[in-house]
């Protein structure tokens, strides 16, 4: 096999590979800025010289040749390489900055000279505490700078788009965010305009950077120069916590971390998954945030006279439930799952419907044609319309949710997380004179018109599941605490820098940010309890299992195999009944 | 050397030969027709670069790499396009060459130009003339057109099924744009930036196509070569550098201008004999070589200095372009090399971080200095940027601006310390 000896250290490679994706792929470290996996390499930053030699190999032999000390003869290039662009070759011989000092020089003069005419405002800087700059400088760089002279100024806060905003004294010129446009969202909206120190990234004159992905430049940017509109000023990077999660604005399945600080979601950021979306995600995804803040539905509600709405309390809600599915005969209560629940709550629903004797649950998907973009847009407008149909449930278009809810022997409608009336699928008056309850997590006109609203956990704040277009099932982490959980006493819940090494009053304090709601699994435990059906579930890993141990499609499916393959595909799809 | 009895053979003595009748009276296009019919002596396209390649015609963009030799890195042809590359950007300050080449003998270049496309199998031949050429750009247009009409470019060219195109771009005046590959790029429409090598241009240039690129002097000697052959061309001028030379020459001489002369003539003689001595009678303090870029040479270190690679390189600095500069006593060098890095500060391109940061970084503190507020300590400071930026950048552009400051400090310490300020830094 070809070998290549970094800082004296023998490693093997097959194939081709660039050495300094070689080196970050067996853990050893080069600074660098420009480059990035996903993107072409312009070398243009400089900063990951390395010292490059070949050893000398006989031609007869194939073995290499020995100088007069008996040690391998290495032929070095004349001058220092960028470890981005050079090709790994068999007998290459690499000296980082570990080993050499001009190496160790040219790094830290390279930093000075980045440095140069960088504004420093880190004290202000929305990157600070996430910033290759900042981070690099501190391990590489220089001590201090010999920089006497004015520094060159360039615009700031310039509003690029929408949602991403320029400071073009902070830019190093690294071409990230034009080379993203260019090669992966392909709008071709940024480019670098001016020349030598003065000049920065921006659009054409007259346009905006409105490409819909545009906050991946954000991202990518390895200082502060590119911020996002929306959340710069809002928090410091090293008071959040990163939750993994999954995006569930589409279709795709994207992978996110969501951001909290205080049990409020300050942002959502994409995470790499080679299977689904790489390092991006679209910019409507990360304003779902506001939907794990705003407008929820805390504490469940009943409509006393059919009239006005009443917060209730947790018993009154599961015993209302009870007595209303006593009422009704199996025939007169119709179930509807959603496409925009998670796994695990579409199949106690259908558990649930399965108890009373009813039929299958229900689900009309949510697609809009034409949202799609072959990329990371998929016209289906919801996480879990997979899922929805490995379960089983009776998939059927709008008009027959309809027809079916509207018919005149149905007397009771339970409706899981689906906002039927705001998507246009049923109008209020399909639901006159029939008692509705319905499973949500935030408020719109249908929660508006149902008998009882049951407040269930968000995706930042429960463990679930959700199987993408693809087919590909992932699986959430609770990124927020509810009114009922503690993140030290919840050990689903991934431990923060402040867990760690705060106090308690550092972190997760301020009551009003908690909902009151809780997972569906917990509800129906509660419910099973007082009506004395079995379904009695402790988290929502052990629905999943439960699952996977009933159902055919799920077997072998598992969180802990979620977790080690960042999600597992579901090769085939098949359709199953469920228990 | 005999270098005065010289007739020159780039920019002959001959009236109107800019016409394309007038050329062809003259001789002109016998070296194409030669190696596109004459089979007995070119057997093939080898046959041609390999006697380019014995000619050993340094390349007269400021490298000096043997042109055949250049030629031979070119890939098999695979069916595809293939481009040559003239590069008439001559944006180094100091030179003015190739415009002569442009204005009286354009059918020159473009003959040379066609043998180097039969002999690459190049199928379009693009001009790169920088903007503010325009009514060079002009003259070349209308010497293309002439040719297409006469059939020496075009489709089956001289009857031989050989095709090639021919068309002329203009820059927008940047200093980048005269880089090879940034070349490229502008000629692409793109921004110009230089290209990171591997891969190299005759790998994947224009389009991602094998592209070579030429200077417009190199491909006008090369008509030269295929007429009177390799072994002739070596005896002009300097063995390891052989060839005419476009010198231009400016600054303090009484008779500025493009002088075409054998390689290798005294610098001495250029300033006194050719370029008619120095101003008002002066005393000659320093030069630059061959453009702005070259590392500038005192006065008494071009004793027996002659204008060729090899000699340059011994005395400290460069052919570069054969643009020399000549400077009198009353030259402020510090005033020169402010302005010589003002130049390159405002024409680095911004890629990569030395350049960008460090050429600007050479000009205020030049400036400092030139007003009088600078300290001894700048001067080393002004060294140690140098180092730097020297070889740690895509394109020689960090170099050029480099070396000229290196190179100015070192040779005229003395002049510069006399402008700074008295340190307050204790001597340790």
């Amino acid at each position: 096999m070809a070998e290549v000896f970094i800082d004296g250290k023998k490693f093997e490679y097959d194939g081709e590979a660039r050495l300094l994706q070689y080196m970050l792929d067996h853990g050893l470290e080069v600074p660098f800025f420009c480059y990035h996996p996903s993107l072409s390499v312009p070398a243009n930053c400089r900063q990951c010289m390395v010292k490059i030699g070949q050893k000398i190999k006989n031609a007869d032999t194939g073995e290499y040749e020995l100088n007069s000390e008996g040690e391998h003869e290495v032929r070095w290039f004349p001058k220092l390489q960028t470890a981005c662009n050079i090709q790994v070759t068999d007998g290459m011989v690499v000296l980082t900055q570990e080993t050499d000092e001009l190496v160790k020089r040219a790094q830290k003069d390279n930093l000075e000279m980045i440095l140069l005419n960088h504004p420093l405002d880190c004290p202000i800087c929305d990157q600070a505490g996430e910033c290759p700059l900042q981070i690099q400088t501190y391990k590489y760089g220089p001590e201090g700078s010999r920089f006497e002279v004015n520094k060159v100024h360039k615009p700031k806060r310039i509003q690029l788009g929408p949602r991403v905003i320029l400071d073009a004294e902070r830019c190093i010129n690294c071409t990230r965010c034009v080379r993203f446009t260019d090669e992966i969202s392909e709008t071709h909206q940024l480019t670098i305009t001016r020349r030598g120190d003065k000049n920065y990234p921006t659009t054409a004159p007259g346009n905006t950077f409105d490409d819909a992905y545009s906050l991946n430049t954000v991202d990518i940017c390895p200082v502060g120069a590119l911020t996002s509109a929306d959340f710069r000023f809002k928090a410091r990077v090293w008071e959040m916590n990163q939750t993994p999660s999954i995006d569930i604005s589409n279709g795709k399945g994207t992978n996110i971390d969501i951001w909290t600080r205080d049990n409020l979601v300050m942002r959502i950021t994409p995470r790499y998954n080679k299977h689904v979306n790489e390092h991006w995600m679209p910019d409507i995804g990360r304003e779902a945030y506001k939907l794990f803040n705003e407008n929820r539905v805390s504490r469940p509600s009943i409509k006393l006279d059919g009239e006005s709405s009443v917060k209730t309390s947790w018993n009154n809600a599961v015993e209302t439930l009870a007595e209303q599915l006593n009422l009704v005969n199996k025939d007169e209560v119709l179930f509807i799952g959603s496409p925009h629940a998670s796994v695990e709550e579409n199949y106690l629903l259908s558990k649930l419907a399965n108890l009373k004797g009813a039929s299958t649950p229900l689900f009309t998907p949510h697609t809009i044609d034409g949202a799609g973009d072959g990329f990371l847009l998929t016209d289906d407008q919801a996480p879990n319309t997979e899922g929805c149909r490995l379960l089983g449930l009776e998939e059927t278009d709008a008009a027959s949710v309809k027809k079916a809810i509207s018919a005149k022997k149905i007397k009771l409608v339970v409706i899981l997380s689906d906002h039927l009336i705001d998507r246009g699928v049923i109008s209020a008056s399909d639901l006159e004179g029939k008692f509705t309850v319905i499973f949500a997590t935030n408020n719109s006109e249908t929660t508006a018109v149902a008998d009882l609203v049951i407040p269930v956990t968000c995706v930042a704040e429960h463990t679930a599941s959700y199987i993408n277009v693809d087919s590909r099932i992932q699986r959430t982490i609770p990124a927020k605490e509810t009114l009922y959980t503690k993140r030290n006493l919840n050990l689903e819940m991934n431990e923060g820098r402040l867990d760690r090494f705060g106090t308690s009053f550092d972190n997760w304090v301020t009551q009003d940010n908690k909902v009151d709601c809780m997972p569906l699994w917990d509800f129906l435990a509660q419910y099973s309890e007082s009506s004395g059906h079995a379904i009695s579930f402790a988290s929502g890993r052990e629905v999943f299992a439960d699952l996977s141990e009933k159902n055919s499609a799920f077997k072998g499916l598992s969180y802990e195999r979620m977790d080690d393959e960042s999600g597992v595909q579901i090769s085939a799809k098949t359709t199953t009944v469920t228990s | 050397m005999d270098w005065k009895n010289y007739k020159p053979l780039l920019i002959p003595d001959i009236e109107n030969l800019h016409q394309i009748d007038v050329y062809v009276k003259n001789g002109g296009y016998d070296a194409l027709k030669s190696v596109l019919t004459d089979k007995t002596k070119w057997a093939d396209q080898k046959s041609v670069i390999n006697e380019v390649k014995e000619a050993n015609i340094r390349g007269r963009g400021g490298a000096g790499f043997n042109a055949g030799l250049k030629w031979s890195f070119m890939p098999p042809a695979d069916g595809g396009a293939r481009y040559l590359a003239c590069n008439g950007d001559e944006s180094e300050p100091g030179t003015f060459k190739d415009r002569k080449i442009f204005e009286y003998n354009p059918h020159l270049f473009i003959e040379g130009a066609l043998i180097a496309a039969y002999a690459m199998q190049i199928t379009a031949i693009y001009v790169y003339i920088r903007g503010e050429y325009r009514s060079w750009i002009k003259m070349m247009d209308k010497a293309i057109a002439d040719a297409y009409e006469k059939g020496f470019i075009g489709k089956n060219i001289l009857g031989s099924g050989f095709d090639v195109e021919f068309h002329v771009l203009s820059g927008a005046g940047a200093y980048i744009c005269g880089e090879e590959t940034s070349m490229l790029e502008s000629i692409e429409g793109k921004r110009g930036y230089p290209r990171v090598k591997p891969p190299f241009p005759a790998q994947k240039g224009l389009w991602g196509r094998p592209t070579t690129i030429n200077n417009i002097e190199t491909l006008a000697n090369v008509p030269l070569v295929i007429n009177k052959g390799a072994a002739w061309y070596k005896t002009i001028g300097a063995p390891t550098h052989p060839g005419p030379i476009l010198y231009g020459i400016s600054g303090h001489v009484n008779k500025p201008g493009v002088y075409e002369l054998p390689s290798g003539v005294p610098v001495l003689d250029l300033i006194h004999k050719v370029a008619g001595g120095m101003r008002n009678g002066k005393k000659l303090k320093a030069i630059i070589p061959g453009g702005s870029s070259t590392p500038v040479l005192r006065a008494d270190q071009l004793e027996g200095v002659g204008m060729d690679s090899d000699s340059l390189r011994t005395a400290g600095s460069m052919l570069g372009t054969a643009g020399l500069v000549v400077m009198d006593e009353d030259t402020d060098m510090i005033d020169m090399l402010w302005r010589v890095s003002h130049f390159y500060h405002h024409e680095s391109c911004g890629q990569c971080t030395p350049c960008r940061e460090g050429t600007g970084w050479l000009e205020k503190v030049l400036l400092k200095i030139k007003n009088g507020e600078g300290e001894v300590k700048d001067l080393d400071l002004l060294i140690d940027i140098t180092s730097q930026m020297e070889g740690r950048t895509i394109c020689a552009l960090a170099d050029a601006a480099a070396w000229p400051v290196r190179y100015t400090i070192t040779r005229f310490r003395d002049e510069f310390e006399a402008r700074c300020k008295k340190s307050i830094h204790a001597v340790a």
